[in-house]
């Protein structure tokens, strides 16, 4: 794939405190679909920076919403188990989740709720989708209830990376839901990263560690 | 086409590619043996199966059968060489619907992926076809009468 290869050190997540830039996280098992889905929204307009170190990578989008242009950073990371050490900084200051599973995989389902509970320890508030790809191996899964979501109360869309069905309506959608938690959000957890944050800037007068600060922030003061 | 892949095989010793295929203009049913060249536990399966594919010799013979599979045989072959089991080399080949892929090396995962590639690529709408949608809406209408999913039966279980 194309793009550079960097570490995860090296990104400046401050910049997703800026009005206009949100960051939107992909959960799920391997092999669920999360890049497919990426890509067809994504068509051929999109340029991913991979971080192989943490088979992390980045997409970028501009859109608008209400007449702003936005800058969406979309996160996707690889299901795999040796990768979950990354997870700190992978959801740190994100805006909104999408969470997928396999339609045709009953442990992909089953795997929602550790996904979930991970998110909430880091990401108590923000908004989050669940989806069910991968419609178009039998479309009869579409008459089914999944009852994780309605238990915890999140939307499902019901969706084929394959053949396109609600992709774009899915991203669209995050987007939005991202950048109205933005705007409203009085998350406890935001709040105190930002006095963290202040308290680092102070700091660095004295010793100016830059490249670590974001990921020192997340080890110590998150549950 | 002058001749109609039947089946395809591998023999370990030595690693070769057992073709069965109809000759159409004899119309019998023939085996051909594929030796495979130059082949070892740390070759590229993808490579070494398009080499085959385009060999002058077997070429012909070969032009009803997938890369795919062909990449699949010699997988099974360098598996061996690696010390492999047949049947571990084969259940790597096949899609469980009950596995944990999250536990897979990177090379095992995409043998599955490689799998699920065959009904993703077969249903897939791309964008020179001529009903494609960028925004393809469709809606589930919800309702009561909805199916339970089977998959939250046993609920209590796992808490959710
Ligand atoms: N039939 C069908 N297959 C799909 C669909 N989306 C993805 N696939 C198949 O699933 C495989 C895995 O998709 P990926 O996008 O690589 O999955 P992922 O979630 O990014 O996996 P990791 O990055 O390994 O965690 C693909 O190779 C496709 O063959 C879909 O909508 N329909
Ligand atoms: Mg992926």
């Amino acid at each position: 794939m194309a793009g550079g290869t960097s570490d995860i050190s090296e990104l400046d997540q401050e910049k997703y405190d800026a009005d206009e830039r949100v960051k939107v996280i992909c959960l799920g098992d391997s092999a669920v679909g999360k890049s497919k889905l990426m890509e067809r929204f994504l068509m051929d307009g999109y340029r991913p920076e991979q971080l192989s170190t943490y088979a992390l990578t980045l997409y970028k989008y501009t859109t608008t919403v209400n007449g702003k242009a936005v800058l969406v950073d979309f996160w996707d990371t690889a299901g795999q188990e040796r990768f979950q050490s990354m997870h700190p900084s992978y959801y740190y200051k994100a805006h909104a989740c999408i969470m997928v599973f396999d339609v045709q995989r009953k442990i992909t389902y089953k795997n929602l709720a550790n996904w979930y509970k991970e998110l909430r320890e880091y990401r108590p508030e923000i908004p989050c989708i669940v989806v069910a790809n991968k419609i178009d191996a039998d479309m009869k899964v579409t008459q089914r209830n999944f009852n994780f979501a309605k238990k915890q109360g999140l939307p499902l869309y019901y969706v084929s990376a394959a053949d396109g069905t609600n992709v774009v309506k899915l991203f669209k959608d995050a987007i939005k839901l991202a950048m109205s938690y933005k705007q409203n959000s009085s998350d406890f957890m935001d709040e105190v990263m930002r006095e963290l944050e202040n308290f680092e800037l102070e700091q660095k007068e004295e010793s100016s560690d830059k490249e670590e600060n974001v990921s020192k922030d997340e080890k110590t003061n998150l549950p | 086409m002058e001749f109609v892949a039947k089946r395809c095989g591998v023999k370990f010793d030595p690693p070769s590619i057992i073709l069965v295929y109809e000759d159409r203009k004899t119309k019998k049913i023939r085996q051909r043996v594929m030796p495979v060249r130059n082949f070892s536990k740390f070759s590229d399966c993808s490579q070494a199966a398009e080499r085959l594919k385009n060999n002058a010799r077997h070429r012909a013979y070969l032009e009803g059968v997938p890369l795919r599979q062909l990449e699949r045989l010699h997988d099974v072959l360098r598996d061996h060489l690696r010390g492999r089991t047949l049947e571990e080399s084969l259940a790597s080949l096949r899609l469980d619907p009950d596995q944990d892929l999250n536990k897979l090396s990177d090379e095992e995962l995409a043998r599955k992926k490689a799998q699920m590639d065959e009904l993703f690529e077969r249903n897939r709408k791309r964008k020179e076809d001529p009903d494609f949608v960028y925004d393809l809406e469709v809606e589930f209408p919800k309702g009561d009468d909805q199916e339970t999913c089977s998959w939250d039966e046993d609920e209590s279980e796992d808490g959710f």
